[in-house]
């Protein structure tokens, strides 16, 4: 649809398909960021009540989206059935990719969390991060669409490696590419290290604010 | 078993001084200005506690105490200062909240167990006690959100007093359910006490603090003001409450009857010796001296004192033309004694009413509620309304019972 209009490139695959794969995992990252925000919030009575560790309401949040991953992740096969795209062993690389794109999510989402639970524009600031952040993500358009002299920058944003990965290895039968993923995982584990020790420590004071 | 060392705790996050100086200035606002801060919660706690001990905490509201325990349940954490805990922490702050409207009594006990970190399988092997306790029958496995608020709190409470654990924070949760739950709260708390757990209690009853608790602590506006035994916690927590009141009744009387006709100015305690007093020990005699003008001549000036308890019963009233004051008043500014030379008034609060009247026409001239608040404490622990002696004995009487003198 929108192809028709922009005429997006798409590395030779079926749009419908080279978009879907994309969006599995995109939406899964969208939905559980915005399900950690309020994550806190909603739980206020808890927290208030009794000690335990906080991540706890925010990792529910990421694991209840996780079924409608599944969930999507089943039509989205059924896709690949019907445009016979065959696949090889790179389908092994799924379960590693399953897991970066839950770290990221999680990186992200404890960190609105924490914050939004303090000030609640954070929480409404969310659908308008993620929003932009799908234009700087190769969702609706291909990796090689970005000019060469960019690459490397836009490599920092740790839904490419996820993204990429996911289309090379469902619809292409190939690896994901080494230098997106590489630096996927640095950075996640980089946004990692700094959001869990942040949460750690606001999460003393939640019942504060509650 | 409990430590707590130099802890001051204000609600909010402890920003360090260096990030509040720079939000301060990127926002334009003048350091230093502690308008945005609220006021510290807690000064400067130190305590230890021993395994086994009961505590009990008082204080007027806002002193301090709900905070104290949830800075020891870990709920929040402090400002400055630290807090050591050893052995699992079981908090019955507000027993209702966590529960699931959806699921059902059952569901809920499992979910409320998680939260309290008990593993599956312990939470399945009590719930049959807490099925029992709850007494809540076919309903145990319907959804909550039908329930009765006294069904909620059945079952909030039944979970909440069938856990083990080595600490427990109570947090005035007895106020919840009718006599015979608040019963057998307190048969519980007990049976908790003799296992060995370390027990807190907040509580404004003072008869469940002597009962359950052997020491006290007064907190006042964040501090402790006062620790011992139980009872002299709360000894020193009604002088506390009278000596604000006072404060609060020199110049404005609750309620007045006057006709110009005579004046009352200001009124005091003083023991045996003239002196002042601002508190009474338990039958030690006293008196009561008025400072008023009377402005009419008065041919039998009669005054009356009533001494009201905490609970307003009037506990004594002496009128001076029944005890023998039958002097004329000439106008003038005069002082009335009332002096009790046996005291039989039980521990407690009590206020003075004082009135003036004409004995010839009965007419009242001043009438002054409230002219006078003071405390009577003692080392008794029993409370009641009329002190005074009584004799006990024991008679011990042979094995076989003789039932014909009864």
């Amino acid at each position: 649809m929108l192809r028709g209009f922009v005429n997006i490139p798409s590395d030779g695959l079926p749009y419908v398909l080279f978009s879907y794969a994309a969006l599995v995992p995109w939406t899964f990252f969208t939905n559980s960021v915005a399900a950690c925000g309020p994550s806190i919030m909603t739980n206020a009575e808890i927290i208030k009540k009794i000690a335990l560790p906080r991540e706890v309401f925010p990792l529910a949040a990421v694991a209840a989206t996780a079924f409608d991953f599944f969930m999507s992740g089943i039509i989205l096969a059924g896709m690949m059935i019907w445009f016979k795209v065959s696949v090889g062993l790179a389908l092994l690389w799924l379960p590693v990719l399953t897991v970066l794109m839950i770290t990221v999510s999680f990186a992200v989402g404890i960190l609105i969390a924490a914050l939004g639970t303090f000030r609640k524009d954070f929480i409404f600031a969310t659908p308008f991060l993620t929003q932009a952040w799908l234009f700087v993500t190769p969702v609706i358009y291909p990796l090689s669409t970005v000019p060469e002299q960019w690459q490397s920058v836009y490599m920092l944003n740790p839904m490419v490696g996820v993204i990429e990965g996911f289309r090379n290895v469902l619809l292409k039968a190939s690896p994901p590419p080494a230098d997106a993923l590489g630096m996927s995982i640095v950075v996640t584990a980089a946004l990692l290290a700094i959001s869990w020790p942040v949460f750690r420590w606001l999460s003393g004071y939640f019942a504060d604010v509650l | 078993m409990i430590r707590i060392e130099g802890l001051w705790k204000r609600y909010g996050l402890p920003v360090p001084e260096i990030l509040r100086r720079g939000w301060n200035l990127l926002t334009n606002r003048k350091t230093g200005s502690k308008a945005e801060d609220g006021p510290w919660a807690l000064k400067d706690i130190n305590l230890e506690i021993h395994k086994g001990e009961t505590i009990g905490i008082v204080g007027r509201n806002g002193a301090g105490k709900s905070t104290l325990l949830k800075v020891l349940a870990g709920v929040t954490g402090p400002t400055r200062g630290r807090v050591e805990i050893h052995g699992r922490i079981f908090p019955m702050i507000e027993l209702n909240a966590g529960l699931n409207m959806e699921l059902t009594g059952r569901e809920n006990v499992r979910l409320l167990g998680a939260v309290m970190g008990l593993s599956r399988r312990e939470i399945e092997s009590k719930l049959p006690e807490i099925e029992d306790f709850t007494e809540l029958g076919a309903w145990f496995d319907r959804p909550v959100r039908m329930y009765s608020s006294g069904m909620l709190a059945r079952l909030g409470f039944g979970v909440a007093v069938n856990i083990e654990s080595e600490v427990i924070l109570i947090d005035e949760t007895f106020a919840v359910g009718d006599l015979k739950f608040q019963n057998k709260s307190l048969a519980r708390v007990k049976e908790l006490r003799e296992s060995g757990a370390t027990v807190l209690l907040v509580s404004h009853s003072l008869e469940t603090l002597q009962f359950v608790a052997r020491r006290g602590i007064l907190l006042e506006e964040g501090s402790v003001v006062a620790t011992g035994s139980a009872l002299e916690a709360i000894n020193a927590y009604e002088t506390l409450v009278f000596r604000s009141e006072k404060e609060r009744l020199e110049h404005r009387a609750r309620s007045r009857i006057t006709s110009e006709e005579a004046n009352i100015y200001s009124a005091r305690l003083y023991g045996d010796d003239g002196q002042t007093l601002t508190e009474i020990r338990s039958g030690a005699p006293f008196g009561i001296e008025v400072d008023l003008r009377l402005n009419r001549p008065l041919q039998r000036p009669m005054f009356s004192i009533g001494i009201l308890n905490a609970q307003g019963i009037l506990c004594k009233w002496n009128i001076s033309q029944e005890d023998g004051l039958a002097e004329p008043g000439p106008p003038s500014r005069y002082l009335v004694r009332a002096w009790y030379p046996e005291n039989y008034l039980m521990n407690g609060a009590y206020e003075i009413h004082f009135a003036v009247r004409d004995g010839a026409s009965f007419e009242t001239l001043e009438r002054l509620a409230g002219v006078l608040s003071f405390a009577v404490i003692g080392p008794n622990r029993a409370r009641g309304i009329v002190a005074g002696p009584c004799k006990w004995e024991l008679l011990p009487i042979g094995d076989e019972v003789q039932s014909g003198d009864l």
